[in-house]
């Protein structure tokens, strides 16, 4: 059995929306294994996005304990964690979110910025990830000058860019269409196999979560025994 | 990598960014063009002859003294080398009441004697010795109004009652540029024919050339003690310092213009903030992108901080080279027809170096809250506005 790359324990979230506090997520507890590939389906407002921001650190637990990539994240200052992320994990949108006045390379490159890299390296980087993604022939395009397929193969380059651990997508593939969702999914499915990329996707397609090594679902801020 | 995004986030709007840059030279072309003003209107005040003194009274540079004390000065203090007097009459033209220009009463055998950077030609000063109605007229006012030597003017009393007639005797150009070449003067014995028994062999001060510079301040003194103790008490001064009181009868209108000239610089400061505010709000999710990748707040901070800064020093830039143009075409104009308030008036590197400093300061000051907001946003909402 492989090491768990992402442990939770009593997790809860709680929003106070107005006055009033919503329990989004209710006591999760959730272990993942290194090189997994999972996905985690569940209707709208499940708190599947919830859940995804913890693991990647870009949010907080109000309570429970959260260990992802050998790091307990709840002792994490601000700052600290932001540094984490830039290690750790890689992020794909849904919605793509490039910079839209950076070109392709620029886009890949922007999280080498934050790394010890020398410029010559930042580029072998760049290169390599557009490589990976197939868009060799496209770094200097505009995202604007790319179709929604490409430009969410920029975004996964981006993501691999700093060879990350870990890769968290939330509805990758829900702003496309079948084909490119499935040039997308086939993507993840490689850097799960030959890069062994741990994958963490929500999705609300049953076509994207066949893919998946193991598939979660939630409900009502519970996840549900398989 | 991180200059290259603020780079092009500006270029991102550039219709706007264009606007703001404009707006920040305009105001910062507003604020060195009125610096200038002001620097010029001092000029006069600094390049003020360094051995003489001018002597007035006590309570008011507009009060007049005797004019016997004139003999007393120069009978009694040593170490003199020249002494005239004159009044302030101000006089209008009264085919252009609202021209002004300044017109002084003087003593015909010493005045120019004292003030001897004024240059006329010796025959029409000579003239003008023996012409009791005669006047010397400069050559910057003589061009503006078509004056030549020989004609007839009338001048309108405002401090004095009744018309002067006068003629044009002399036109006088100076040896140093700080010297007014818009001024009439005429003889202050046809000023006292007609002015009435209260106003009656009254002067309004002295001017005193004294042999050595460094003995100004005992000169000054000895001349006050003559008339310690009497009706009318005398204050002498350097002439940087009388022409400083002199100025302070125009002091509101150039403090006004000092407010103005910063008020303008705040305007500018808080429409910058505005749109550097509005380009972070239009951002907010680009924002939430960096630092879910792994920008720090402060990198974000940086990148808003940045934008307010090349915006600024790129309008003072723009804003200093406009008004380099705008203080170079109109200074000599200005030098030559309004030399009484601007004998100098060109651009100081002070002035540039102050217009582009604050432009700076100005573009770094506006993005201080914007930056701070986009260092504060939490990734997550930054994420979730699109
Ligand atoms: N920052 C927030 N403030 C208040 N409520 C939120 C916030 N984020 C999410 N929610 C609420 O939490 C619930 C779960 O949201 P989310 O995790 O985005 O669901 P999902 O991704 O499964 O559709 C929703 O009801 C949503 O409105
Ligand atoms: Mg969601």
């Amino acid at each position: 059995m492989a090491d768990p790359i992402v442990e939770l324990r009593a997790v809860e979230k709680t929003f106070t929306r107005g006055r009033q506090p919503v329990k989004v997520l209710d006591g999760l507890d959730l272990t993942v294994e290194a090189g997994s590939f999972e996905a985690l389906m569940g209707p709208s407002g499940s708190g599947k996005s919830t859940l995804l921001n913890l693991i990647a650190g870009l949010d907080r637990p109000t309570a429970g304990t959260l260990r992802v990539a050998g790091e307990d994240l709840g002792r994490l200052s601000e700052g600290g964690l932001a540094d984490w992320r830039a290690r750790n994990i890689g992020f794909v949108f849904q919605a793509f979110n490039l910079i839209p006045v950076l070109t392709a390379a620029q886009n890949v490159e922007l999280p080498l910025v934050l790394s010890p890299l020398s410029t010559a390296q930042r580029k072998q980087h760049v290169a390599t990830a557009l490589r990976i993604v197939g868009l060799a022939d496209r770094m200097d395009h505009l995202p604007r000058q790319l179709s929604g397929g490409q430009e969410q193969r920029v975004a996964i380059a981006r993501a691999i860019a700093t060879d990350p651990k870990i890769i968290v997508a939330d509805e990758p593939t829900g702003d496309l269409d079948r084909h490119s969702a499935e040039e997308i999914l086939g993507l993840f499915a490689k850097l799960n196999d030959e890069l062994g990329k741990t994958i963490f996707m929500v999705t609300h397609d049953p076509l994207a979560a066949e893919r998946a090594k193991v598939v979660r679902r939630m409900d009502k801020g519970k996840l549900l025994v398989a | 990598m991180l200059f290259l995004l603020a780079a092009k986030g500006m270029l991102r709007n550039l219709f706007r960014s264009v606007l703001t840059l404009l707006g920040v030279a305009i105001a910062i072309l507003a604020f060195t063009f009125l610096r200038t003003t002001i620097e010029a209107w001092y000029a006069g005040v600094d390049a003020a002859s360094q051995d003489r003194l001018a002597t007035r009274h006590k309570v008011s540079i507009t009060l007049p003294m005797p004019r016997a004390y004139f003999e007393k000065v120069k009978d009694r203090v040593t170490g003199i080398t020249a002494v005239t007097y004159a009044n302030w009459v101000g006089a209008v033209d009264p085919k252009d009441e609202r021209a002004f220009f300044a017109n002084f009463a003087v003593d015909g055998e010493t005045y120019f004697e004292t003030y001897d950077e004024v240059v006329i030609p010796p025959g029409q000063l000579a003239e003008w010795r023996t012409d009791p109605t005669g006047c010397i007229v400069g050559e910057a006012l003589a061009g503006q109004k078509g004056w030549k030597v020989g004609d007839r003017i009338t001048l309108r009393g405002t401090i004095y009652p009744g018309d002067l007639q006068l003629t044009v005797r002399g036109i006088y150009g100076t040896k140093r540029k700080t010297f007014d070449k818009s001024t009439l003067f005429f003889h202050w014995k046809y000023l006292n024919e007609i002015a009435d028994a209260s106003r009656k062999d009254q002067i309004g001060f002295l001017g005193i050339r004294v042999a050595d510079a460094s003995q100004g301040p005992a000169i000054a003194r000895a001349v006050d003690e003559l008339f310690a103790n009497s009706d009318t008490e005398t204050l002498t001064e350097s002439e940087r310092a009388f022409n400083l009181s002199f100025l302070s009868m125009f002091s509101t209108v150039l403090k006004a213009l000092d407010v103005v000239s910063v008020v303008i610089l705040c305007i500018m400061g808080l429409i910058l903030a505005n749109t550097i505010a509005m380009g972070v709000r239009e951002r907010t999710h680009e924002y939430g992108v960096l630092r879910a990748i792994g920008f720090q707040p402060r990198h974000l901070a940086l990148l808003v901080g940045g934008e307010g800064l090349v915006m600024g020093i790129a309008g003072g830039v723009v804003g200093v080279a406009a008004s380099l143009v705008v203080v170079n075409a109109f200074g000599k104009w200005l030098e030559d027809n309004f030399g009484q308030f601007f004998p100098y008036y060109s651009m100081s590197t002070t002035s540039v170096f102050l217009g582009l400093g604050l432009a700076a300061i100005i573009g770094l000051v506006a993005s201080l809250v914007p930056a701070w907001s986009a260092a504060r946003l939490e990734v997550v909402q930054a994420l979730r506005r699109l």
